[in-house]
């Protein structure tokens, strides 16, 4: 449990656009989250519960084509407000992060969103899993 | 050649490590693709069909789901695995683009890899430019 604690605590303090964090179990239901102070829900938790859970499931689908494609990494699902992360923890749980979308104010031309480091994500990710707790 | 033949190909130039394009229906059927020869990870056709399936029911549900809530206009899809990128964007209400990207690590990596970073702006930015062409 400390560990997922941890985990969400690394993920908010890497990245202030980071707006909502949480984990998932096997299932898809929600266990640990944290939101960051002063930012509103744009959907409301119960909808985000079921979004969870429908990304635990696309998971569950992706891994029956691994022998072609490999392991899951992490999703990326992409609006134009927020980005939605999922990443598969190594013992079926979940974790779920949205990422405010929104164009800097500098953009000139057409937006498509903001950069997210994955790569420094899923190495908080493998560094927080490599920890005993 | 219809403007979304145009779009596939357009990608397949844009850059080597896309090995695979198709635009599929909402029920997941292939109405064009390309495939690059010498691409190394080689997923079978029927696998990509059963994917194309699952993303154009979970592709429904995104666009609910970006009606019902206030999370702007829903873009892009990506799945990345060990092997691959799995992109998915909606192009209209009946159409779908599927692009797998190589995502093996270069030959050059030091460190960890986590595979290969996507230009979607790119990606998005050819798929506006075709969605301007006139059938």
């Amino acid at each position: 449990m400390e560990k997922y604690k941890q985990l969400l605590n690394m993920v908010m303090d890497f990245n202030e656009s980071v707006r909502f964090a949480a984990v998932s179990d096997s299932h898809g239901q929600l266990l640990w989250n944290s939101q960051r102070n002063g930012v509103s829900n744009i959907v409301p938790i119960e909808k985000t519960k079921s979004t969870m859970s429908r990304s635990r499931s696309e998971w569950d689908n992706y891994a029956s084509a691994s022998e072609h494609v490999g392991n899951g990494l992490y999703s990326i699902t992409s609006y134009s407000k927020i980005k939605r992360i999922t990443i598969p923890l190594s013992d079926g749980k979940m974790l779920f992060i949205s990422v405010n979308n929104k164009p800097m104010k500098n953009a000139k031309n057409t937006s498509y969103g903001h950069l997210v480091e994955m790569g420094e994500i899923l190495s908080i990710v493998e560094f927080v899993e490599s920890q005993n707790f | 050649m219809s403007r979304y033949e145009k779009l596939l190909h357009m990608l397949m130039d844009y850059d080597s490590a896309i090995m695979f394009t198709a635009i599929g229906d909402t029920s997941g059927n292939i109405l064009w693709n390309t495939i690059r020869d010498d691409s190394k990870v080689q997923v079978p056709l029927p696998e990509i069909k059963k994917t194309l399936v699952h993303e154009s029911v979970d592709w429904i549900t995104r666009c609910k789901i970006e009606d019902s809530d206030d999370l702007g206009r829903a873009m892009y899809h990506i799945a990345s695995f060990e092997k691959l990128k799995q992109i998915t964007v909606p192009l209209d209400a009946f159409h779908l683009l599927m692009v797998y990207v190589d995502n093996s690590p270069l030959n050059k990596t030091k460190t960890k890899s986590y595979g290969r970073y996507v230009e979607m702006g790119k990606i998005m930015s050819i798929v506006d430019f075709v969605n301007t062409f006139e059938e």
